[in-house]
């Protein structure tokens, strides 16, 4: 990595801490919070997907069985929001681990498509299982964190720093997983040449199993934090065009390089609700746009742009 | 009981015209272009806005209507394989790159999904069905427009798969499908090859979609559930073959109408993913697929 390069991370968090206190406005803490918990899902898309090489269409599922699984569990058992969440990442977790031993067997457009198709599963079942999901209308008057504050700013601001801390800890264990760890190598290893990196020893079952239960634990306690921070889960969120905002995001910052998703994730989240402004409709258009021609001009995404010039 | 069974058999095979027209197409670009079509669904929207454009706004017979779908989608498709398609290709070079399509045509749908709403609005249009009327068969009745569906479909596959197996340019399309290379060194033009059959199969969805209108009505989002469910039938069928497809799209569409007789209706939907991951995890090439896996 050069100098410039490191100096980005280190300003978006610098960026992170000071902005509760430079922009206290509810508005853009709200669009920050929301910002962030886009970021772990894009992220941990790119764990998958591009440290892997195990192209993912399901993630929306992952994200909301862990804002399920949340929601329900407090709503239903009273079960409180920080167990609530491990147990939406947990959830997420397995479930993302069972999908990985089919999905050893697969490769390319079946591993993408199995996983759209157990998105569709999952969004099938949010909607139909009516004494559990609440159906089309979702799940919402649940409780959130307990021991916020309870004005509405000091809400706000509150609630920014306990999803930033945990994205950024969710982050930094991801990182710290595929860059200091023989795991990382053996996912970069997977996704360059499979064949090959079993003929050099490595258990390439093991860690593909690994990569699949860890990025959708963490697609899981983002979708967690999405049901406290929202408060309200409808089947929605396990449609395809959640899928598709997260790939554009990472394929917009740049795939396999973990910043770069967060990055991506951060601007076009932006980008997705400023242009609001202009017009509700136009945010998924502009997405789709974003995701054609960085797939085609720009493969290693804002990342590569920032390495290569 | 034999009665319902034999209801639910005809509302299946309906159906089944509708899958039918819309998954060989996609299984047949990605028969050719090695390419899976994300973005199916929402030539299939398309071709219902045409519709919906030719008879409401400009008070064109229901027939003009289905003209217009079948040929705006054809053009656009043309549009599909130099544009986006290609400069991939070119980037690329010679590795194989298959989930980058997928992600390619992922962000077409996205997009051609919102252009929709920004153009059209989200609202659920009606359009006026090409016939009226309604065939009593005793045991249920099916609506002439339902069965215009399977009539189309059947008379567009028909002059498909004829086309395929006589016509040279049909023969021509099989030559690529089955070696790109060979077809190249026998003075194939590929690039021209791959922009027609990709025009060809999203035109058939078009063609699905302006049928389909007066039935689902018209909204942005109406295609995608079926590109979803399209991918289970192609995998079914075998990716890249399209008879087999054919088959499969009845397979699925069949099983859903029975299945209202065993669970409730709301699940249906759930059959054909289900199949989808069962054919994946036992036989991956599908019924009739290639035995070589790609």
């Amino acid at each position: 990595m050069t100098r410039r390069a490191r100096a980005l991370p280190l300003a978006i968090a610098a960026g992170a801490v000071l902005l509760p206190v430079l922009l206290p406005h509810p508005f853009v803490l709200t669009i920050a919070t929301q910002a962030a918990i886009w970021a772990l899902l894009a992220a941990s898309w790119d764990l998958l997907s591009g440290y892997t090489g195990q192209i993912s269409f399901g993630h929306a599922g992952f994200f909301a069985l862990g804002a399920y699984a949340a929601a329900a569990a407090t709503k239903h058992a009273d079960v409180s929001p920080w167990l609530g969440l491990l147990v939406g990442a947990t959830i997420a977790a397995v479930v993302g681990l069972l999908t990985g031993f089919p999905a050893l067997r697969l490769r390319g457009h079946y591993l993408a498509l199995v996983t759209l198709g157990l998105a569709e599963i999952i969004r099938l079942v949010a909607q139909n299982w009516m004494a559990l999901t609440g159906g089309p209308f979702g799940i919402h008057d649940f409780r959130s964190f307990p021991g916020l504050p309870a004005a509405a700013l000091a809400y706000r601001q509150a609630m920014y720093g306990v999803v930033v801390a945990i994205v950024a800890a969710s982050i930094a264990v991801m990182y710290l997983l595929c860059e200091r760890t023989d795991a990382g190598k053996a996912f970069r290893a997977i996704r360059e040449d499979e064949v090959l990196a079993q003929t050099l020893g490595i258990n390439t079952t093991r860690y593909k199993l690994l990569a699949f239960a860890v990025s959708s634990g963490f697609a899981g306690l983002a979708g967690g934090l999405y049901a406290y921070y929202v408060q309200l889960v409808s089947p929605s969120v396990a449609s395809a065009a959640t899928t598709s905002l997260v790939i554009g995001m990472a394929v917009f910052g740049g795939l396999g390089t973990l910043w770069g998703p967060v990055l991506g994730a951060l601007l076009l989240y932006g980008l997705y609700e400023g242009l609001r402004f202009v017009g509700v409709v136009y945010n998924l258009v502009a997405v789709g746009l974003v995701i054609m021609v960085f797939v085609i001009y720009f493969p290693r995404g804002l990342a590569g742009i920032g390495r290569s010039a | 009981m034999l009665e319902s069974l034999l209801e639910f058999l005809i509302q299946g095979v309906v159906l089944g015209g509708l899958y039918a027209l819309f998954a060989v197409g996609l299984s047949l670009i990605f028969g050719v272009l090695d390419v899976i079509n994300v973005a199916h669904g929402e030539f299939f929207a398309i071709g219902g806005y045409l519709a919906f454009a030719a008879v409401v706004l400009l008070h064109l017979p229901g027939a003009m209507g289905i003209l217009g779908a079948a040929v705006g989608t054809f053009l656009l498709g043309l549009c599909v394989y130099p544009l986006l398609i290609a400069p991939l290709k070119r980037r690329l070079g010679g590795r194989p790159q298959g989930p980058l399509y997928l992600v390619l045509t992922l962000g077409l749908s996205t997009f051609l999904q919102s252009s929709l709403l920004a153009i059209a609005g989200g609202d659920y249009l009606r359009v006026p069905p090409q016939v009226s009327g309604i065939l009593d068969l005793g045991v249920t009745a099916v609506s002439f427009q339902r069965l215009l569906v399977l009539g189309v479909a059947a008379l567009l596959l028909t002059a498909l798969f004829a086309f395929l197996r006589f016509h040279p340019e049909g023969l021509a399309v099989r030559a690529v499908s089955q070696n790109p290379d060979a077809a190249q060194a026998m003075g194939i033009n590929l690039p021209r090859v791959f922009a027609f059959t990709l025009a060809l199969g999203v035109a058939l969805a078009g063609v699905g979609g302006a049928l389909m209108a007066p039935l689902f009505n018209v909204y942005p989002a109406v295609g995608f559930p079926l590109t979803i469910k399209a991918f289970a039938i192609t995998i079914l069928g075998g990716m890249g073959n399209p008879a087999g497809a054919l088959v499969a799209s009845f397979v699925i569409s069949i099983a859903e109408s029975l299945s209202v007789m065993v669970i409730p209706s709301q699940w249906q939907n759930l059959i054909a993913f289900a199949v989808m991951i069962v054919m994946l995890l036992i036989r991956p090439r599908g019924l009739f697929g290639r035995a070589v896996s790609r």
